[in-house]
Parts: C-alpha cells; sequence; structure tokens
C-alpha cells in the first residue's frame, strides 16, 4: 500500500459541504417524507410554501414577519457570539412592548418625539431588564443560561397582570391597553410595512459593523473562542457581560415596542409571545453559532419559511406546523454534526 | 535480548492525512526495562494506545510471547497481562486505595463484593511487591507519588506482565522519582516488562536498558543504553545537534520589579493556598520558583497578574502597587505572562493565529484606533512574527488548535516577549516539548534576562529551573521554605525542599 495518500486525494478528504445546507436539505427530505405519509404532495407542499414566502405580492408580508424574527435573532446573536446565552427575550421583548405602550398613553407632546422616546423608553428599560441575569452570573454565579430564563416568567406575568387590571383597556374589556395616539404610531413605508423595518435592518448593520471592526466586537469574539483566554488578556469580562445582556435586552425590547407601535397600536396581553419570534430567533442564531451575518440570513428564512407555511396551510391540507418541524430538523441535524464532528 | 516478550511488527496508523505510525517495529526483550523517546508528535503516544488496545493499527501485528494477538479494547489488553500508567491518574479520589485497586476486578461472593478478600488482597500484593501504601486511606489524601504506586498496583493487581508508564516521573520529586526506579527495577528483575515513554534524558540514561527512538512515525535508531550518550539520543530524536546546557554570563540584577508582600489566597476552609508569600525578582535576573506541583505555584501567579484576588498582602510591579488592579492594567503596568495552561488559557485554539497574536494589543494604536480594529496591522503584526518566531503554520488565517504544542507555545511566547514589558512570568514554559522548543524558549527566558527583564519562572522541572536560574525559591504548601542562590542548588537539596524539609541551618 502507498504510504502517502495522494495529495488530491487528501483534500477531497478533507472537503466537507456546507454544514448549514445540508442540514436544510436533510430536512427537506425529512418533510417530504412526513407530508407524503399523511397522504399530501410534498412537492405541491413545498411549492406554496416557496411562492408563499417569496411571491411579488407576498414579500411585504414576509418582510413583516422578518422584522421581529431577525430582530430577535440579534438578541439571542450577540450574547452567543461571546459564549453566553440569552433566553429571557420573551420578557425583554414584553417588558419592551408594555413601555412603547404606555409612554405614548401618558407622555404628552408631537408624535414623532413621542415616539423616539416611547422606542427609547423600551430599550433602556428591557436592557436593563436583560443586564440584571448578567447580574446575576457575575456577582452570585446564577449561570445565565438560567437565570435569564427565569427572569423571563416574572415579567411576562406582571405585564398581564397590569394589562388586566390597572391598564385594562375600559372600551374593550379585553386584557390590552387603550389604543396608541396615531400621531405616535410608527410610519408607514407602504401597504403593511413600517419605519420598524428599517430601524432593524440599521441595527443589523452596526451589529455587523461592531463584530467586524470594532475593539468590542473583537474582544466579544475572543470570549466565545475561549473565555479564559480573554480573562487573561484583559477583558474584563464582568462588565462585558453586562454591556452584551444590555445590548442584547435592548434590541428585544426594541422589537417588542416595534410591534406595538408599527402594527397593533396597543399592547395586547400574549400577543408578542404566540408567534414565538424569541426561539425561532435562537435558532437562527444557534444556526450560525453566533455569528451575526449568517445568523442574520438564517433569520430571513426562517421567517419566509413561516411565511410560507401560512400560504401553504390555506392551499393545501397541510397545517403550517410543519414549517417548525422542519426548522427543528434544521437545527437537530446541526447538533448531530458538530457532536460527531468533535468526537473525531 | 534474552526472550522476546513482546513484538511489534509494521505497525501503520494513519489518521486521514496524517502518518502517526509509519510501519514501526518494536522488540522488547522480557525483564527489560525500554525507553521509548521521540519529540512530540514523533508517534509515541498512538504507539502505545495501540499497544494497550485503546487503538487499533491500520496495518501491522503484536506478538506477545511469540503469538500474534488483536487487542480490540484496553480490557482485551489487560486480559493479555498489559498494564498502563498514564500520565494523569485514573483514579476515584473519594475511593480508598484498595477499593480503587480492585474496582473492576473485585472477588465477589456470590452478588456481593467481597471486601474482605478484596482488602486483604491489596494488603498482601503491596507487601509482597514492597509498595508501601494503607490499604485503608483515602485516594484523594495521598501525596502523587503515592497514588503513583497505587496506579501501578492496581495494574500488578490484574496479573500485568508488561507495564507502560506514560511520562511517570513528571509530576514527582527526585526523591519520589527515585523510589519509582527502585520499584521498576525490582518488577524488571522478578520478569516484569516495562515500557517507559519519556522525555527527560537522564532517566532513560539512569534506569533503561534499551532505547527505541521515534521521528516522524517511524524508528529512527535502536540503541542498547550501556552503549550510546544522551547527546546521541538526542541526535536521533531531533535529527541535529542540540545544545543541552544553557549559556548565559552572570546575573547582574538591577532594581526590584515585580514584588509580592505577604500575599495571601485564601482557601475555601482549609489552610490559605498562599500563606504570606513575599518575594521579589530584580531587573536582569531569572528568579526560579520550583516545587511539586500543587503547593500553590498556580494561585501565586494568578494572583500576580490580576486572574485571583488576593485575600492578604500586596502586589507591586515596577514599584507601583497593583494589587487592587484588574488583568488590564496589571499589563499595563509592565506584566507579560505566558500561563502554564496554553492550550485553555493562553490561547483561542479556534481563533486564528493573527487574532491570538493580537490579544491584549488589540486595544490600542497599531492594531486599533479610537475603538476600530485596523485588521491589516494585525495581519502584518501576526506575519511578522510568525516569521520571527519560526512558527510553523500555513498562514495566520489558521486556526491555531492546528498546531503543535511546541509551536502554540512558540505563538504565547512570540505574543508575550513582543509586549516587552519589564516583568516576564513563565510558567512551566516547556512542560510537554521537545528538546528542540526547549531549547529555543531556554534561549529566549535568557535573552529576557540580559536585556534587563525581571522573569520568573515557575516550573516543577528541576532542571530547567536550576539551568536557567540566578535565584531558586522553593515552594511547599502555600509558602516558600527556601531562597537559594543557583551556586549553591542541587538537585538534592532542592528535592528535599520540595517535599517540606525545612533547610538545614547554613
Amino acid at each position: 500500500m502507498n504510504a502517502t495518500p495522494q495529495p488530491g486525494a487528501a483534500a477531497l478528504w478533507r472537503w466537507r459541504p456546507p454544514s448549514a445546507a445540508l442540514a436544510i436539505l436533510f430536512a427537506a427530505i425529512v418533510g417530504g417524507a412526513l407530508v407524503f405519509a399523511s397522504g399530501a404532495n410534498p412537492a405541491e407542499a413545498y411549492a406554496q410554501i416557496f411562492f408563499g414566502a417569496l411571491a411579488w405580492d407576498n414579500l411585504p408580508n414576509t418582510l413583516n414577519w422578518a422584522t421581529p424574527l431577525v430582530g430577535m435573532t440579534l438578541v439571542a446573536a450577540i450574547p452567543l457570539r461571546g459564549g453566553m446565552i440569552n433566553l429571557g427575550g420573551d420578557g425583554q421583548m414584553v417588558i419592551g412592548g408594555l413601555v412603547a405602550a404606555i409612554i405614548p398613553i401618558y407622555l404628552p407632546g408631537p408624535g414623532p418625539l413621542v415616539a423616539t422616546a416611547a422606542l427609547l423608553g423600551a430599550a433602556v428599560a428591557a436592557g436593563l431588564y436583560a443586564a440584571l441575569a448578567a447580574w446575576g452570573e457575575t456577582r452570585h454565579g446564577i449561570p445565565m443560561l438560567i437565570s435569564s430564563l427565569l427572569l423571563s416568567y416574572p415579567a411576562v406575568g406582571v405585564a398581564s397582570y397590569i394589562v388586566r387590571f390597572p391598564l385594562r383597556d375600559t372600551a374593550t374589556g379585553l386584557p390590552q391597553t387603550a389604543l396608541v395616539p396615531e400621531a405616535a404610531r410608527l410610519l408607514t413605508l407602504s401597504g403593511a410595512l413600517n419605519v420598524g423595518l428599517l430601524i432593524i435592518a440599521a441595527i443589523a448593520l452596526v451589529v455587523l459593523f461592531v463584530d467586524r471592526r470594532t475593539v468590542a466586537g473583537f474582544e466579544l469574539r475572543m470570549r466565545g473562542a475561549n473565555v479564559r483566554f480573554a480573562g487573561y488578556g484583559g477583558v474584563r469580562l464582568d462588565r462585558q457581560a453586562m454591556r452584551v445582556m444590555f445590548a442584547s435586552g435592548a434590541i428585544a425590547g426594541l422589537v417588542g415596542a416595534i410591534i406595538v407601535l408599527g402594527s397593533q397600536f396597543r399592547f395586547i396581553d400574549d400577543a408578542l409571545l404566540t408567534p414565538s419570534y424569541t426561539w425561532s430567533g435562537l435558532m437562527a442564531a444557534l444556526l450560525a453559532n453566533g455569528e451575526p451575518a449568517g445568523a442574520i440570513l438564517a433569520g430571513l428564512f426562517f421567517a419566509a419559511l413561516q411565511t410560507g407555511g401560512f400560504a401553504m396551510q390555506r392551499e393545501t391540507s397541510v397545517p403550517r406546523v410543519l414549517t417548525i418541524v422542519l426548522q427543528s430538523i434544521v437545527i437537530l441535524f446541526l447538533a448531530v454534526r458538530h457532536g460527531v464532528e468533535k468526537r473525531s | 535480548m534474552t526472550v522476546l516478550e513482546l513484538e511489534a511488527k509494521g505497525i501503520v496508523k494513519r489518521y486521514g492525512a496524517l502518518l502517526a505510525n509509519d510501519r514501526v517495529d518494536l522488540f522488547v526483550g522480557r525483564g527489560e526495562i525500554h525507553a521509548v523517546m521521540g519529540e512530540n508528535g514523533a508517534g509515541k503516544s498512538t504507539l502505545m494506545s495501540i499497544l494497550y488496545g485503546l487503538q487499533q493499527p491500520d496495518e501491522g501485528r503484536i506478538l506477545l510471547r511469540g503469538e500474534e494477538v488483536h487487542f480490540r479494547s484496553a480490557l482485551d489488553a489487560i486480559a493479555h497481562g498489559m498494564g498502563m500508567v498514564h500520565q494523569a491518574f485514573k483514579l476515584f479520589n473519594s475511593l480508598t486505595v484498595w477499593e480503587n485497586i480492585v474496582y473492576g476486578a473485585e472477588p465477589r461472593r456470590g452478588a456481593f463484593i467481597d471486601r474482605r478478600a478484596a482488602r486483604g488482597g491489596v494488603a498482601d500484593l503491596a507487601a509482597r511487591r514492597r509498595l508501601a501504601v494503607d490499604p485503608d486511606a483515602v485516594v484523594g489524601k495521598l501525596s502523587v507519588g503515592v497514588r503513583q504506586r497505587v496506579e501501578i498496583l492496581k495494574a500488578l493487581y490484574r496479573e500485568a506482565r508488561i507495564l507502560i508508564l506514560d511520562e511517570p516521573t513528571a509530576v514527582l520529586t527526585p526523591q519520589e522519582r527515585d523510589g519509582l526506579f527502585h520499584v521498576m527495577r525490582r518488577l524488571a528483575a522478578e520478569g516484569r516488562t516495562i515500557l517507559f515513554v519519556t522525555h527527560k534524558l537522564h532517566e532513560v540514561m539512569a534506569i533503561t536498558d534499551r532505547v527505541t527512538v521515534l521521528r516522524d512515525g517511524r524508528v529512527v535508531e535502536r540503541m542498547k543504553t550501556g552503549e550510546t550518550t544522551a547527546r546521541e539520543i538526542v541526535r536521533a530524536m531531533t535529527g541535529r545537534s542540540v545544545s543541552l546546557n544553557v549559556d548565559k554570563a552572570p546575573a547582574r540584577p538591577g532594581a526590584p520589579l515585580l514584588e509580592a508582600v505577604d500575599l495571601t489566597v485564601a482557601s475555601l476552609g482549609g489552610k490559605p493556598l498562599v500563606d504570606k508569600v513575599s518575594l521579589r525578582v530584580r531587573a536582569g535576573e531569572i528568579v526560579g520558583l520550583a516545587g511539586v506541583a500543587g503547593n500553590g505555584q498556580t494561585e501565586l501567579v494568578e494572583a500576580l497578574v490580576g486572574l485571583r484576588r488576593l485575600d492578604g498582602g500586596k502586589a507591586l510591579v515596577g514599584g507601583v502597587d497593583v494589587t487592587g488592579a484588574d488583568v488590564a492594567a496589571r499589563r499595563e503596568a509592565g506584566i507579560a505572562y505566558m500561563p502554564e495552561d496554553r492550550a485553555t488559557v493562553g490561547s483561542a485554539l479556534a481563533a486564528s493565529a493573527a487574532d491570538n497574536l493580537a490579544m491584549g494589543f488589540h486595544r490600542g494604536p497599531p492594531l486599533a484606533r479610537r475603538g476600530l480594529i485596523d485588521s491589516a496591522a494585525i495581519t502584518n503584526r501576526a506575519r511578522a512574527l510568525i516569521a520571527k518566531f519560526g512558527v510553523k503554520i500555513v498562514s495566520e488565517r489558521a486556526p491555531v488548535g492546528s498546531l503543535s504544542g511546541g509551536n502554540l507555545q512558540k505563538v504565547v511566547v512570540a505574543r508575550e516577549l513582543s509586549h516587552e514589558a519589564p516583568v516576564l512570568i513563565a510558567e512551566q514554559p516547556t512542560r510537554g516539548l521537545d528538546v528542540g522548543a526547549t531549547e529555543f524558549i531556554h534561549r529566549q527566558l535568557v535573552a529576557e534576562r540580559n536585556d534587563g527583564r525581571a522573569v520568573l519562572l515557575v516550573s516543577a522541572e528541576l532542571s530547567e529551573i536550576l539551568a536557567l536560574s540566578d535565584r531558586i525559591l522553593v515552594m511547599y504548601e502555600g509558602r516558600i521554605l527556601a531562597d537559594v542562590p543557583q551556586e549553591r542548588a542541587s538537585e538534592e537539596t532542592l528535592g528535599l525542599l520540595m517535599a517540606g524539609r525545612a533547610p538545614e541551618a547554613a
């Protein structure tokens, strides 16, 4: 036998198809099999998802869905880039949404100014709440994975109480706040699209810039690569964790505010959580392992998939839950591959 | 060679494109102490794990007492009389000595472990082998040397006829090492065979009968220890001749640059890990901090560089009190630091060499301005350092996790020396490195000292401490027992101090 393998063969042996593409392909096959087993036509289901998401008329819908989802993707991706996990997106988003509903109702003044105040207030309140989880870890040793998740429940519960009792809308009697004055709502771009889309797009660009070009981004990446190395190199880990969680929570708060000020015009109990943007965003971030460009793409992909799911449910007998199944399979497949690579 | 106990013929093991063992032949006679030597990456560990059944060879045969064997697992190998003592002990610290020894091979009575028989068997074995150990002692409370004895007993309890000892002396004091050699000789005299894997030349010269030297996965030399010299072994290992001694002029120390005053690090509950340590390292000298691992050296260094909070005392750099300062501020004040654990502290394996080399310099010019990173500057700096220190790497974009231990350490050394900080703390700078890389790093440390820097060298390797230091401190149970000028230090006196014997009044 030849002792030294051919260089070409070695290169081929080392070549691996990109994990994400393979995972998506694999998920499509499994999903197709599921659809087929339930007696429907997989090709038709996928075609409906595709056109439902990307046909010209449906694009605004997809973008509208993508705005909060990509926002929540960034919420998860920023800490993940540094090896931290923020599981409290739900609570932070709810705090942002509630603050954004309350400020315009009580703060008089010119509309755009009030809207700006509402957005900023939402970001700061949610950011501080998220930073609390980091403080719990650095000061008291509560793992952030746990503290961020557990802090989410009281926030959601208290917000629910507030809109059921003290701030309940007396006109409808439903668990929701009164309507936000029209002047303080986000500007409409066209049809269902509003300025919120631009805000999230701008934030995405800022995140990309910070990640690639700034000292803070470098330090966060190094923390993600090896937290002990970052500490040894002089990164102030405690302060970094607080700042990163503040940024992450602030974006979650903005997402809540954008939904309230841009499409629902009031804080409705549970309405922010039903679409589970937090969890889709977390999955998208995991898919890219926190790398922002990849995470944003994954977020867009999931948004398209989910919007397409609505179309598929309308046009065929396949329920839209299939798209959530596809999403999960993609993640599971990636996790398996990572595990396999680590072992070998 | 009398009778062949173990033969390996034409062993080939590939990891992807890498050929870890390339038609290796190994012949070991019964009752022989046989050294397997080679630089890192030469294929020693691969060969040993094949012989112990942890890995299967792609080609080749293993013959045990003339019969071909195929080990599918370590249990298989043990059943054929192989035993291995790993560098990191595989013992349960919370269990007693006898429980550890019989684990997995317990004498039974029905469904129950026959505790009396087990304990008795162990006590008996220890007495017969003259390996003094209390069968009822809890392993976690034993010294490292005794734990190693437990590992050897564990192998003997399973009737091991061939013992593989992987770097067994790395954690021992010189006296413990001599004890181990004693045991090895006795076992060999009984007809047991010992495979001794090590980097340390003087140990090979002192105890082995034969040496097999590997380089790049191949056997390059087979020698009788009595008929060779340390220099020849090194030449076989490296393929060139390497200076084994460090040349340096007498020290001309200047002002103290690194000081600790009554520095204390408490532990949870027990004795302080670092107990009121005072030390002073002056410009232009290398101070060696000797001691058996686990006597507070790590904690002392962490407290000096700012990775650990002080529970008392002060730390000074260049005369400035840095007791309350964090890592970044202390680096600013003038500390460069090569940590003990280069893979988990000193580098980010998944990150590129460029990023690894930039760490600590990434906040200010020339690598960053007003919070913005200059990637071109980072790349240029990385290229320059890689060339200057001769790091073998494909490109500065490649992750450092792909490097060998020696090359990874060169990355750490390159980064820390380029700080040109007045104080350099080098912790186990050559642990696990081969002769060539060790020589390189030793030369760098001496050059730093000659340039007027204060170097604190922490090492468990006495020969390294003796070769490099101008002054030697010995640490034992959190305290500094002695401060010995290099001329008056010997392996013997230091060894006694490392074992906690008070210095005789001199």
